[in-house]
């Protein structure tokens, strides 16, 4: 595969900068997240987490299912603000 | 192997600490028992401000360090998103809160910084999305805002380019003294031995069990806090903003009486991010090393948030996360070496601080590791005096 290829198509995160990640020490998606924002769009990961665990594999040597997925946070899909904090009638 | 010293956790003051040792051309080993930034840095927002800083030692040290930021990118070598004089603002709802914060910022002010009070149809010139119904602002012209993951990964780059060692994944299990109590070096958990006369404890939240290592009993707590990121939207805010119970929780908490506020902390911190998203804090909560969010705090914290910003109700949370910030007794970190142990060093303890001292703690503990002294006095720090 390319180098240029987009992997995280949100971030617009290309399979090089994931490699240079895994170059600078990243071992987990959370490693490759926290340095090129990879999963950090909108979709949250939902495409390009299973590539990113594949490209770590492939670098490390190691089984796709051996990579630790990032961790998985509500509210999974985007919810507006006004459903999540806007009904409340007692002030916080 | 033989070093001049030891740090012991990657994150972002330790990476600092290791950028400033690094041009005093020290022979350093950085050990970080997870990943970079995994704790608090990766956890956050990215405001880097003086006006939410306490009046006094630590504000003086707000002050040096956002200096520091102004030429950071460019020494670097890399962006850290820094936005300098972005302004900061403190979101009063009420003649009472009006007062706390005049009587704060009249302390903030002894330290030669421009904080105004100013009208909230002054304050919606600056920021038109702010509710009309406030009572006023406390508006901070200068102060930024920094991209915390990107500063510590540059700090890390960075030192290792002036050779600092790293190694990742590879926690410290022991740390070794000689017969006189001295700090000898550092064992970590695959057996190995490496020597240093100087070891720097730079952990966090995990400050307090790398302490024990050493024999130390350090008051540093693990305290979780909680925020949203939205979808990135157009340009919505240019200043940071916190409401004004979030100095109150910060310097004033035994002035709270409400349960429900004392319970999780909860108070507003926002910014916009380069990339458009909107990143909206916070709670200061006792949950232990409890990582994960709470429905609870991701409730209140979109509730203030709407309750400032009411055109945000369309805008969609696209993740909600959470973190520790390592917690101390009189709210100011641990930076400077200790009596107790000769040779070992703290820079910890910054809680809700620590992305905006991190320069100033590197650049500080580095002088008094390298010449004995600082160019500004840390003794407010000390890590001795607690006891």
């Amino acid at each position: 595969m390319n180098d240029d290829v987009l992997i995280c198509r949100c971030q617009e995160i290309t399979r090089g900068e994931i490699l240079e990640a895994i170059h600078d020490g990243a071992t987990t998606v959370d490693g490759v997240k926290r340095r090129t924002r990879a999963c950090m769009g909108l979709c949250q990961g939902k495409t390009c987490e299973r590539l990113i665990q594949g490209i770590i594999a492939e670098e490390t040597g190691k089984n796709r299912a051996e990579i630790q997925p990032q961790k998985t946070r509500m509210p999974v899909r985007p919810l507006k603000l006004s459903v999540l904090g806007g009904s409340r009638k007692d002030e916080v | 192997m033989k070093y001049d010293v030891i740090i012991v956790g990657g994150g972002i003051i330790g990476c600092s600490v290791a950028y400033y040792l690094s041009k005093r051309n020290q022979k350093v080993l950085l050990l970080e028992k997870r990943d970079h930034a995994q704790g608090s840095a990766g956890a956050t927002d990215g405001v880097v401000s003086y006006h939410t800083k306490k009046p006094g030692a630590q504000m003086d040290l707000a002050v040096q360090s956002l200096k520091l930021y102004e030429t950071l990118e460019k020494e670097l070598g890399e962006s850290v998103e820094f936005v300098p004089d972005c302004g900061g603002m403190q979101l009063a709802e009420n003649k009472d809160q009006w007062d706390m914060l005049s009587k704060i910022a009249d302390k903030q002010r002894e330290s030669g910084v421009d904080i105004r009070m100013i009208s909230i149809d002054e304050a919606r010139e600056i920021e038109p999305q702010l509710a009309p119904d406030l009572y006023g602002v406390l508006y901070a012209p200068c102060g930024g805002k920094v991209e915390p993951i990107k500063l510590t990964m540059a700090f890390l780059h960075a030192a290792k380019r002036q050779g600092v060692e790293v190694k990742n994944h590879l926690g410290v299990t022991e740390i070794k003294k000689d017969s006189a109590g001295k700090v000898i070096g550092v064992v970590t958990e695959d057996g190995s031995f490496y020597e240093a006369p100087k070891v720097v404890i730079s952990s966090g939240s995990w400050s307090a069990e790398v302490g024990k290592m050493a024999g130390l009993d350090l008051p540093i707590k693990p305290r979780r806090g909680q925020l949203l990121v939205t979808e990135a939207v157009g340009p919505f805010m240019h200043c940071t903003a916190q409401c004004a119970l979030y100095n109150v929780i910060k310097f004033m908490p035994e002035t709270i009486k409400d349960p429900k506020i004392l319970h999780i902390g909860a108070s507003l911190s926002i910014h916009q991010t380069e990339n458009g998203g909107l990143l909206i804090g916070g709670t200061r909560e006792w949950a232990g090393f409890d990582r994960f969010n709470s429905l609870e705090a991701v409730e209140a914290i979109a509730h203030r948030a709407l309750r400032f910003f009411p055109a945000l109700k369309n805008v969609s949370v696209i993740r909600a996360f959470a973190g520790l910030r390592p917690y101390t007794p009189d709210s100011k970190a641990l930076i400077g070496g200790t009596k107790k142990v000769p040779g070992l060093y703290l820079a910890a303890g910054h809680e809700g601080d620590g992305i905006a001292l991190a320069p100033i703690t590197g650049k500080l503990l580095s002088e008094e590791i390298v010449d004995g002294r600082s160019s500004y006095s840390l003794e407010p720090f000390s890590p001795d005096r607690f006891s």
